[in-house]
């Protein structure tokens, strides 16, 4: 059984139709994963007791453990844990066929958000404190000094770890097949079960990720140069 | 059924799956061995002036980079047998396992290169040139003067790497292969499968603790390192 050109080419469109949900997932757990990891990164970096503790072992774990188990902790803790839940009372909705979605969306989201975390906490304590005080000096209020001062320099510092996140997770969204997922990795499986073409299958789904990466790699290039700008005006 | 979740089930299964815990070392350790050797075959190419040579191996790893783990795991399993068949050879019967490992070692080298290669680039060309000057050849410069110092660089690097190896080497049941995870899912399935999340949070803790340990090996090194370090220069 030689490799099957033929059959590779054919199968490409297919397998290109699971890039759309790749890119869904891989998005959305980064936008919300960027707003839960400023609240982690701001429970640690204020040293808020407590919450600080927790949000120290929920990134340890995070980062600890395999994203595959995460998905299964996920995968068959969440339903357990609304079952639970109505069982007791608190809930009523009915939890019957929680879509798979949710479940892979809702373990990419806590594992970028506590990768981001890190990189956010390093990019804020990489700002000045003089840039805050002076923000407090002019009369900026919190909210507003970390929104207009803080952030735009933090975001400069941060974006090529942001960069790396989005990439890991754009990959490994690929296990997102194990909670039934149909992206990438999922519609070559299928693809290649028809004529047991594993090889050329994989091959196409290899071809299309480094595209992908290939594509988000330089875009986030081209977005630092746009967001070093400012460091070019001289006063 | 009487309780939906059982607490003391997770510490019951932590000592079943950790059975298969020699496995996942063995893959990440020989894994990490031969992606070393391959590293830093693949940083010698980068560092040649050469562009045909340095094309080939920044080629190399930004296919490994663009690409997931798990999918380069699948084409060695599927894809190595078909080529090496076209010489000849027969592999279909070898264990699951060798393929585990050339996948990794394979993805490993990559990451590998560019923390040596950017370990090399930052020891001091002065030290260099201090050990050609006094009459040591290229070899001895860089086995005595260079990976000394440029090993401490890339300790950092190098500790992330090996947890993210370690977390890799779930996949490789995927193939068949029964590693901690494995191990976790069979014994999961026992039972008509209740007590599945019990075992993966028990298998989540092996790898949790895994990576701790790992971390403070990483912190230990470098803090002895550094005491060191501060010692001899006091001693002058």
């Amino acid at each position: 059984m030689a490799f099957d050109v033929q059959f590779a080419i054919k199968t490409f469109p297919t397998i290109l139709t699971g890039v759309p949900m790749t890119l869904f997932i891989t998005m959305f757990s980064i936008i919300i994963g960027l707003y839960i990891g400023l609240l982690i990164a701001i429970c640690r970096i204020n040293e808020i007791p407590i919450l600080k503790t927790i949000a120290a072992v929920y990134v340890s774990f995070i980062r600890g453990t395999p994203i595959l188990i995460q998905l299964y902790i996920v995968f068959y803790g969440v339903p357990e844990l609304l079952t639970y839940l109505q069982q007791s009372g608190v809930l009523t909705l009915s939890t019957y066929g929680l879509p798979h979605i949710m479940i892979a969306l809702l373990a990419f989201t806590m594992n970028a958000s506590a990768y981001l975390s890190e990189n956010i906490r390093s990019a804020l304590n990489s700002v000045d404190k003089g840039q805050l005080e002076a923000a407090y000096s002019i009369g900026m209020t919190s909210s507003q000094s970390l929104r207009r001062i803080i952030i735009p320099q933090a975001l400069v510092v941060a974006l090529p770890n942001f960069s790396n996140v989005f990439l890991e997770i754009a990959k490994d969204t690929s296990l997102a097949f194990s909670v039934m997922i149909v992206e990438i990795m999922a519609t070559a499986t299928v693809a290649a079960s028809s004529g047991y073409r594993y090889l050329e299958a994989y091959v196409d789904a290899a071809i299309i990720y480094f595209i992908v990466c290939y594509i988000f790699g330089k875009l986030f290039v081209f977005l630092e140069n746009r967001l070093k700008r400012y460091k070019n005006i001289s006063l | 059924m009487d309780k939906i979740f059982d607490v003391t089930y997770i510490f019951h299964s932590i000592p079943l799956i950790a059975k298969a815990l020699p496995l996942t070392l063995f893959i990440m350790i020989l894994s990490l061995f031969f992606g070393l050797i391959l590293g830093l075959l693949l940083t010698a190419m980068k560092l040649k002036n050469n562009i045909i040579i340095n094309s080939i191996a920044n080629g190399y790893v930004a296919f490994i980079r663009g690409t997931p783990p798990l999918l380069q795991l699948f084409l060695v399993f599927y894809g190595l047998p078909l080529v090496v068949h076209s010489i000849g050879i027969d592999i279909n019967d070898w264990d699951k396992v060798v393929f585990a490992i050339i996948t990794f070692s394979l993805n490993s080298s990559a990451f590998l290169s560019e923390v040596m290669r950017s370990a090399y680039l930052a020891v001091d060309v002065g030290q260099r040139e201090a050990a050609l000057s006094i009459g040591m050849n290229t070899i001895q410069t860089i086995t005595r003067v260079i990976i000394p110092q440029a090993f401490v660089i890339a300790v950092p690097n190098l500790g992330n790497l090996i947890i993210s190896l370690l977390k890799e080497t779930s996949y490789v049941f995927t193939i068949g292969v029964i590693d901690i995870l494995g191990k976790a899912k069979l014994i999961g399935a026992n039972g008509y499968g209740v007590r599945q999340l019990e075992v993966y949070i028990g298998v989540a803790f092996i790898y949790w603790a895994i990576c701790l340990i790992i971390e403070k090996m990483i912190s230990l090194y470098e803090h002895m390192h550094t005491s060191k370090f501060l010692k001899n220069n006091a001693d002058h």
